[in-house]
This record gives C-alpha cells, sequence and structure tokens, in this order.
C-alpha cells in the first residue's frame, strides 16, 4: 500500500515542512563550516570569556604584564597590542576560522576561535 | 490518530536532535590552571563533576610543587642542586628526584648530547632564564668561555642517591624536559582515580589518554609561522604531541631575533629548523626529543630521532618544507598539502 494513500493533505503539508525543516536544524545545531563565530578568551586562571565574533568591538584585558587589546571586526579577531616583548600574539594576525589560535603565553593569554562544534579537542604548538 | 502518531515522532527526533546537541556539549569537563609558568588545560571526558573537581586539584597541587622545586632560575630544590655541584660538593637525591636525573642522564646520551640540561649557564647567559627576557645577547668571548668548560651530563656521577659533579660548570636547567615529566606526573594522578579519556595540556604540549566518547581526541598542530594550524592528529590510546619550535620564547634586540633553543655545539641559537613535533607516549621523552631533533637540524634530525627511539616526528624547516618519517606521514593530515620530504629512516 502507497503510504501516502494513508496521508491527508494536511499530513503532506506537514512532513513537507518537517523535511524543509531539517537542513536548518542542521546548521543551528550541528554546522559550522569552516567559519568561527565565537572567541573563547583566556586569561590565566579566569574563567573563559565568550566574544561574538559578529560585533566589532575592542576589548582590553589585564594579564600579569599587563593589559592586551583584542580587536574584533567583520567576524575576526587579533592582537593589536600585547605588553610582551616578542610581540609573536600581535604577528598572528587576523583569526577566523574555527580552530585559529593565537596566544600571548608571557601574559598568559589565548585566542582559540570555534563555530558550533570545535574543531580540534587541544592545540599543540 | 495518524496526525498524532506524526507529530508525536517528529517531537522525537527533535528532542533526540537536542540531547545529542547537549550530551555533546556537556560531557568533557575542561579546567584552566596556571601553572609550570604557563596555562595548563585539563580536558577530562565522561567524569562526575566532583570526582573531575578533586582531580584536577590534586593535579594543581603536584604542579606547583613540581614547578617550585625545579624551575630553572628561582630558588628551589635544583637551585640547591646546581648550589652544590658548582661547589664540588655532593647531594643526597630523594627518590623521585633519582628518577628524574636518571631519565634526564638517559635522554641526554640517547640524544648524542643535543638534549643536554647541564648546559644552564649557557641559557641564562643568553637571558632566558627570564619570565620575560629581552636581551642584550652575550658576547662571543662569554659563549666561547662556557663552551670550552663543556658541560654535560656525562659530567654527573651517581652514587646511589649522591648526587655529584666533575665538572663545577655544570649547571642543570630542565626547561627542555620538566614540562614533559609534569605532564607525565599530571597523567599519573589522573589514571591513578581510574580517569581513561583525558588531555592535559601545558602551554600547547600535551599528553592524551584514551578517548573523547566513540571517537578519538583531535588535535590541532599550530603552524609555526602564519595563525591558525598546519595539521591534525588523532590520538590513538596514550600519546604525548610535543612540538619544539623557534616561535615559543625569543626576544628582538636591535632588530635581531634570538630564540630560546641554544644549541650545545656552538653556543648559539639553533638555526635551519622551524619547529619540530614528535608523538612519543611518555610526555618527558616526547618533550627532550623534540628539542634534540630541533637542534639536529635537517641535516641531522634522522639520526637523533632513531637514537632517541622516536618513530613519529615532524620537521618544518625554514623553507616551509615538511620533513616526516612514515610512521608520522600515516598519522598527520595537513591542513594544506605542503612539501613533503620523506625520511627512509624508521625506528
Amino acid at each position: 500500500m502507497n503510504p501516502l494513500a494513508l496521508m491527508t493533505k494536511s499530513d503532506i503539508v506537514f512532513v513537507g515542512i518537517a523535511i524543509m525543516l531539517l537542513p536548518w536544524l542542521y546548521i543551528a545545531f550541528w554546522g559550522d563550516g569552516n567559519s568561527g563565530e565565537l572567541a573563547r578568551i583566556q586569561v590565566g586562571k579566569q574563567t573563559p570569556v565568550l566574544i561574538s565574533l559578529q560585533t566589532a568591538q575592542r576589548y582590553t584585558f589585564a594579564g600579569p604584564l599587563g593589559n592586551s587589546i583584542i580587536e574584533v571586526k567583520d567576524g575576526r579577531i587579533r592582537f593589536i597590542s600585547s605588553p610582551c616583548k616578542g610581540k609573536q600574539c600581535i604577528h598572528s594576525g587576523w583569526l577566523s576560522k574555527n580552530g585559529d589560535f593565537a596566544a600571548c603565553l608571557p601574559n598568559l593569554m589565548s585566542i582559540t576561535v570555534s563555530g558550533h562544534h570545535p574543531r580540534f579537542d587541544s592545540i599543540n604548538f | 490518530m495518524r496526525k498524532f502518531v506524526l507529530m508525536h515522532l517528529l517531537i522525537a527526533i527533535l528532542v533526540n536532535s537536542a540531547c545529542s546537541y547537549q550530551d555533546r556539549k556537556n560531557t568533557t569537563h575542561n579546567s584552566q590552571l596556571l601553572a609550570l609558568g604557563t596555562l595548563i588545560n585539563i580536558s577530562l571526558w565522561d567524569v562526575d563533576e566532583n570526582l573531575a573537581d578533586s582531580v584536577v586539584h590534586a593535579v594543581d597541587n603536584r604542579l606547583q610543587t613540581f614547578h617550585h622545586d625545579w624551575q630553572g632560575w628561582a630558588p628551589g630544590r635544583l637551585a640547591d642542586i646546581n648550589a652544590a655541584l658548582a661547589s664540588g660538593m655532593s647531594i643526597t637525591l630523594k627518590d623521585d628526584e633519582l628518577k628524574l636525573l636518571q631519565q634526564a642522564i638517559s635522554l641526554s646520551q640517547s640524544s648524542q648530547g643535543l638534549f643536554n640540561p647541564a648546559i644552564g649557564q649557557l641559557i641564562g647567559l643568553w637571558g632566558f632564564h627570564s619570565d620575560n627576557p629581552a636581551g642584550p645577547p652575550p658576547n662571543d668571548a662569554a659563549i666561547k668561555t662556557l663552551l670550552h668548560l663543556n658541560p654535560s651530563m656525562s659530567d654527573l656521577r651517581l652514587d646511589d642517591h649522591e648526587l655529584s659533579s666533575q665538572n663545577k660548570a655544570v649547571q642543570l636547567d630542565l626547561g627542555a624536559f620538566a614540562k614533559g615529566y609534569a605532564i607525565d606526573q599530571a597523567v599519573m594522578i589522573i589514571k591513578q582515580n581510574g580517569i581513561k579519556n583525558a588531555i592535559i595540556n601545558a602551554g600547547g604540549d600535551l599528553r592524551a589518554i584514551g578517548a573523547h566518547g566513540n571517537r578519538p581526541w583531535h588535535i590541532g598542530v599550530r603552524h609555526p609561522t602564519k595563525a591558525g594550524t598546519i595539521a591534525a592528529i588523532d590520538t590513538q590510546g596514550d600519546e604525548s604531541i610535543f612540538t619544539s619550535g623557534n616561535y615559543e620564547r625569543f626576544y628582538v634586540y636591535e632588530g635581531q631575533r634570538y630564540q630560546h633553543i641554544i644549541d650545545p655545539r656552538t653556543g648559539y641559537p639553533s638555526t635551519g629548523t622551524l619547529s619540530v613535533t614528535v608523538i612519543h607516549q611518555d610526555a618527558a621523552t616526547a618533550d627532550a626529543a623534540a628539542t634534540a631533533i630541533m637542534i639536529a637540524g635537517t641535516e641531522n634530525w634522522q639520526t637523533v630521532a632513531h637514537q632517541m627511539n622516536i618513530d613519529k616526528v615532524m620537521l618544518v624547516d625554514e623553507q616551509l618544507t615538511v620533513h616526516l618519517t612514515p610512521a608520522m606521514l600515516k598519522r598527520i593530515k595537513f591542513e594544506h598539502q605542503p612539501t613533503i620530504v620523506l625520511s627512509n629512516h624508521s625506528s
């Protein structure tokens, strides 16, 4: 027996809407593509701070050496000022992809970009 | 009736989807510590919250004590040992201290002296006995004077628990080994508490045990010259992944960059290699091997890796060419396919 024969028109519309919702559900809960949406800022032992990459803003975080300044713009994030000597964190440039990572170990600070589903459980460097 | 069944089916799918999502988010317990002079991240999979807190607390205590005892440039047990060696006296080691130094001596021998914790004076001379090294670099005469004294781990003498040195120029600096040894200690605590799935990452170097549920732990390896990762590695069982890179600690003085990995043969920072990544079970060995292979450089790295029984190595040279052992090739996935030179040398 054709299962559609058991369904009324409203059943078919209902199931159709449910099927159309599936891609949205996948993207909303599981999908992340390769672009990051959030940045996780870790400073020393403090509770990590989550920052949206969708809102352009500058943030100042105080580490043991002094203040590090972070800029968010156009879905990207970067260190723009740091009290460390090497400035490796600043040279890392813009971070935008899920899994991108930069750290200023002298100032005990790190930025990890992630989407809904972090690409990595841990970063080796 | 049909609508009722369909409605419940749809609701069940949505609830299942949401629950699976929540499960994935909530079963890893992540903690951060400040220890060993760096950030420590501990990830525990599928562990009761109270147990996780108690284990993290125990690891924190162990790491703080370890750092106090073994930091190269602050008062502590290592400073006491170095003072005794410099004065030609012997010092009595505790069991755990003896074990640590025996492992350091053994690794130094197998690395052909490229991992040489006895060159503490040289590392201090370069200004890296500081949390924030700034230079200036030492002059050539001072470097040559220390090189001429030729301190090495083979100068140490162990008579039961009595440690002495026949070379007063030996000053121990365990910077290329202590982090790995401390991670091994932390993993021992984690295992002793019955936890089978965990990662401990200390400032970028890590040891992972078990898995993340029904998949392996997924590790990103940082690119040596730009933001993001160069490759990914899925861990298998109990493995440490350590990277030595010339980007880790350095200072710029009058426009010249000086990195912290000192070649004990020349007395100068090692050159030619951007980073070395190794996989090995125990973290202390991985730590020392990454340093020794980095110093060995593109010419000799295969020999040193073989001598140290390290079969999974990735070396990135200054042209960004990636040198791999066959065993590492099987384990690593690159973000973008680099130029690869495959070693024909395997341990």
